[in-house]
């Protein structure tokens, strides 16, 4: 073997045999588990697919997983949506020696406790909150709006605001990657700018853009502090029920089965979408 | 002005961004038990109240702890990831790169809910701080990747070699010429671990025994309405830690690309 | 006189499946400027490295001054290496980093300080010592890596493609300057380079590879003028190539007609002439050997020159030659026709 690459794999192997250890073989415990039942506290290791029957058609952990998948959908094109344009106007039209600033204070407040953020947030969307009482004095409204708290539009406001910075990075650093003289050949040939935009700084950004939406539509399906803090009784998510499962109700068995489905979800539309990019890619070419 | 509207609009944005941390002061300080507008009067109470509360400081023992340690283990594992990564090539490196990167987009529930299955129905070691660093290194781990990587990726590969050249031993020469040049990354990369592992919520509920760390502890008090106003104050302190950790963080990031002489891109990303 | 400073024999080196080098022997001499030419990808670069211990032959002896130097790590080697990025170590000074080699070595403080102060005068940064690396060009930073490697002393200096980052002005005057060095320090320069022009300049001998082996190894005079293969002769400077039939000790050229070479066994090939041994006659030029006619398809003016594209009278493709241009001497209109003058000694045949 190459010196370079028993060195190469001499190095790797303390952290790699750690994600073994600690991700790859738990997650293939949690698999396995899904298949035995449990009884309060004894475990049946007997191969069942009752969780999974149960997960599948039990209408409350049905309609808790399509919410589920719902929200995180609607939290993914929220939040990318809404950090384009900032990732747009700091990659175009920040200083470069300022650019590093804005990313700075983007990140700064998703580095900070998450809890507490998630508590300000129902602070500030309740019916004496906030933006109530703010856009109450200022004569906007008459009465509280309600539609803001407790329920699943407060899931998503909340759960945008938790992954803005996992948004705008990726796309950030895609328009970073775009060369400038690309836009001015646009432009020398006659398109206009917002057209220019269109044909060339949009399709250059996708690979950014795909990385935004699984950043950020994975990992929201296994959030459970946002939907308990905000979201009411309409707002809970799959996450909530799998932590029921384990800590409240003795079920981990059902609870790991629930976890699996989960995860299944996200990856086959993660897969999917991801198919779809590509495809939509191929057909260009 | 070119960009005007675009401008307005990311700084309307960054005010969404900031809205929870600039309010969150504001009620720290207000001598109202209610967090609500109109403010009332101005008050140290909350903060005076917790300096009486033993749970807290166990539990902020507890929190340090955790965090030092895993942000000790995270960057040293992310020492030889990075370093294999970006200066040695070898079979099977992209899948292994992507299973140790995986936590990042990972629901943390399915971490916390493996390891929890793990710890207690396969090991049966129970649940202490201990499980919490595991897991938590976890997480932190490709966090500190990422950050060394950009360290490494500055790096001239030939600079190692160079002080072999001229004499000094595989060892000496990390010493000598990469060590120092990646510290900035060593540094930024235990101050970023530690500060995700202080404000750890999701995973620690899971995993934590008899001993809560300042997240759990903080959840166990929102339940409480009256101690609501002691969380602000608390929730103040945290963040203001917070802030000048990553503050110091970002100055020894940009202290390293600057010192390898490198354009500088931004971001710990 | 003891034997030659660097001896490999059969020595190669692959990477998996790939053939990096093949089975290669070679002895370079004390006090050589000794080049290894080649394209890039040719395994010049392995070769050097492999003299430098940082590449483990595959198979074969590496000896320097008569030592195996199987086993042996670069750090114990006799010989030091100018990286071609440099590699200037960023956090360091200038004397830092040429004095970086000597922390094992027994000197005094005093003593280190003036060896590096030698060597920067040698490379001629006297008083640079205590500024910071960062804000050096290019020129300066290739200074204080050659100082940096030959505070040491090596028996042996190897370069890889030390110039190549350089423009084209600094890189000519730091050939002169690599020359100079070289026969100021005595000792032996390896240097690697894929700037044909540049090791015919510098070097005492070149080897010049391809596809990881040595096509030939000579002085830059044999090189250029005597090459053994096409290929060698393509890389090194510009050379003409026309078909050509070899008959009872004469060949029959196209364009050119025939000419006698004896000692040539019959068959088929090609000849190649220099553009600069050929001539486009004006009028009152002396009688050259040898006259073929033909049409100007082309012409390049370059100030001092003009190249002109010919093509030979039943002949296919066009041959260049190039003139310079003295003075009251005309530069000729494309369509023109040319009487071209050559001379059968400046022939070079390559047999199929």
């Amino acid at each position: 073997m190459q010196d370079d690459t028993r060195r190469g794999l001499l190095l790797v192997s303390p952290p790699a045999i750690y994600a073994l250890l600690m991700l790859a073989a738990p997650m293939a415990a949690v698999l396995l588990f899904s298949f035995w039942s449990q009884d309060f506290l004894t475990i049946d290791r007997t191969f069942t697919t009752k969780n999974y029957v149960e997960a599948v058609s039990d209408p409350l952990y049905r309609a808790l997983l399509i919410r589920s998948v719902a929200i995180a959908l609607a939290v993914t094109v929220v939040t990318v949506a809404l950090a384009y344009p900032v990732a747009y106007f700091v990659s175009f039209h920040v200083h470069p020696s300022r650019k590093s600033l804005w990313i700075f204070l983007i990140t700064i407040p998703f580095w900070t406790s998450y809890l507490i953020r998630v508590f300000l947030w129902k602070v500030i969307l309740g019916f004496n909150g906030v933006l109530n009482s703010s856009l109450l004095g200022l004569g906007v409204i008459n009465e509280p709006l309600t539609f803001i708290l407790y329920n699943q539009n407060a899931v998503v406001i909340t759960l945008a605001h938790a992954f803005a910075p996992f948004a705008i990075l990726p796309i950030f650093v895609a328009l970073e990657r775009i060369d400038r003289s690309l836009l001015e050949a646009s432009q020398d040939l006659g398109e206009s700018r917002f057209r220019t935009f269109l044909r060339v700084t949009l399709p250059l950004s996708v690979p950014g853009l795909v990385a935004a939406v699984l950043i950020v539509f994975i990992p929201t399906i296994g959030d459970y502090v946002t939907p308990r803090l905000v979201g009411g009784p309409n707002g809970l998510m799959i996450a909530n029920m799998i932590q029921t499962q384990f800590l409240k109700l003795n079920n981990a068995p059902l609870g790991a089965a629930l976890a699996v489905v989960a995860m299944a979800s996200v990856t086959v539309i993660s897969l999917l979408f991801i198919w779809l990019n590509r495809r939509n890619l191929r057909a260009r070419r | 002005m070119k960009g005007g509207g675009l401008r307005l609009y990311a700084l309307i944005y960054l005010l969404f961004l900031y809205a929870p941390i600039i309010l969150l002061p504001l009620f720290a300080f207000n001598s109202s038990s209610i967090i609500a507008f109109p403010l009332q009067g101005f008050t140290t109470e909350w903060f005076a109240e917790l300096t009486g509360v033993e749970a807290l400081h166990g539990a902020l023992k507890n929190s340090l702890f955790v965090a030092v340690i895993t942000a000790v283990f995270s960057t040293c594992l992310g020492m030889f990831a990075a370093r294999a990564g970006v200066m040695h090539q070898f079979p099977g490196k992209g899948p292994i790169m992507g299973l140790i990167m995986l936590p990042l987009v990972l629901p943390e529930v399915i971490v916390a809910v493996s390891l929890l299955v793990v710890a207690i129905n396969v090991l049966g070691i129970g649940l202490s701080l201990w499980t919490i660093i595991a897991a938590h290194t976890l997480i932190c781990m490709p966090f500190s990747i990422a950050i060394l990587n950009s360290a490494f990726q500055n790096l001239d590969a030939s600079l190692e070699e160079a002080a072999v050249d001229l004499g000094e031993s595989r060892w000496s020469s990390f010493r000598l010429v990469t060590l120092p040049l990646v510290m900035p990354g060593i540094i930024a990369s235990t101050l970023i671990a530690f500060t995700i592992s202080l404000d750890e919520f999701i995973i620690a509920f899971f995993l934590t025994g008899g001993e809560p760390t300042l997240p759990v502890y903080i959840w166990s008090l929102l339940r409480f309405p009256q101690r609501v106003p002691v969380v602000m104050a608390l929730g103040t302190l945290l963040v203001a830690v917070s802030i000048l950790l990553l503050t110091i963080a970002e100055f020894y990031r940009r202290r390293g690309v600057r010192r390898s002489g490198q354009q500088d891109h931004g971001g710990f990303l | 006189m003891s034997g030659p400073i660097i001896s490999l024999t059969g020595v190669t080196k692959h990477y998996g499946s790939f053939q990096a080098l093949q089975p290669t022997d070679l002895d370079i001499q004390s006090g050589e400027f000794f080049s290894l030419l080649g394209p890039s990808g040719c395994g010049k670069t392995t070769l050097l490295r492999t003299i430098a211990g940082f590449e483990t032959p595959s198979g074969g002896v590496v000896r320097i001054d008569g030592a195996d130097m199987a086993g042996v790590p670069p750090n114990r080697r006799p010989t030091n290496l100018v990286f071609q990025s440099y590699a200037i170590f960023p956090h360091l000074s200038v004397a830092e980093n040429v004095g970086f080699g000597l922390r094992r070595s027994t000197q005094s403080k005093a003593e280190k300080a003036a060896a590096v102060e030698e060597a920067l005068g040698m490379v001629g940064l006297e008083g640079y010592g205590p500024r910071p690396t960062h804000a050096m060009s290019g020129g300066q930073r290739q200074r204080v890596a050659l100082a940096r490697a030959l505070i040491l002393k090596p028996k042996v200096l190897l370069l890889d493609e030390p110039l190549s980052a350089l423009d084209k002005k600094l890189r000519e005057q730091m050939q002169g300057e690599l020359r100079r060095l070289q026969r100021q320090v005595g000792i032996t320069f390896i240097l690697v380079t894929h700037d044909q022009e540049e090791a015919l300049i510098m070097s005492d001998r070149i080897a010049v590879m391809f596809e990881g082996q040595i096509a030939q190894l000579a002085t830059p005079e044999a090189l250029y003028r005597q090459p053994d293969t096409r290929q060698v002769a393509d890389f090194i400077g510009v050379m003409n190539f026309l078909p050509a039939q070899f008959v009872d000790g004469s060949a029959e050229i196209a364009g050119l007609g025939r000419v006698d070479l004896p000692d040539n066994e019959d068959g088929s090939g090609v000849v190649g002439l220099r553009p600069e041994t050929l001539q486009v006659l004006y009028d009152g030029a002396d009688a050259p050997a040898r006259i073929a006619e033909g049409d100007v398809v082309e012409v390049t003016y370059y100030g001092d020159m003009t190249y002109y594209d010919v093509r030979f009278d039943g002949a296919d493709k066009p041959v260049t030659i190039s003139m310079k241009n003295l003075a009251g001497r005309a530069v000729l209109e494309r369509g023109a026709r040319a009487r071209v003058g050559w001379d059968p000694r400046a022939l070079v045949v390559f047999r199929d």
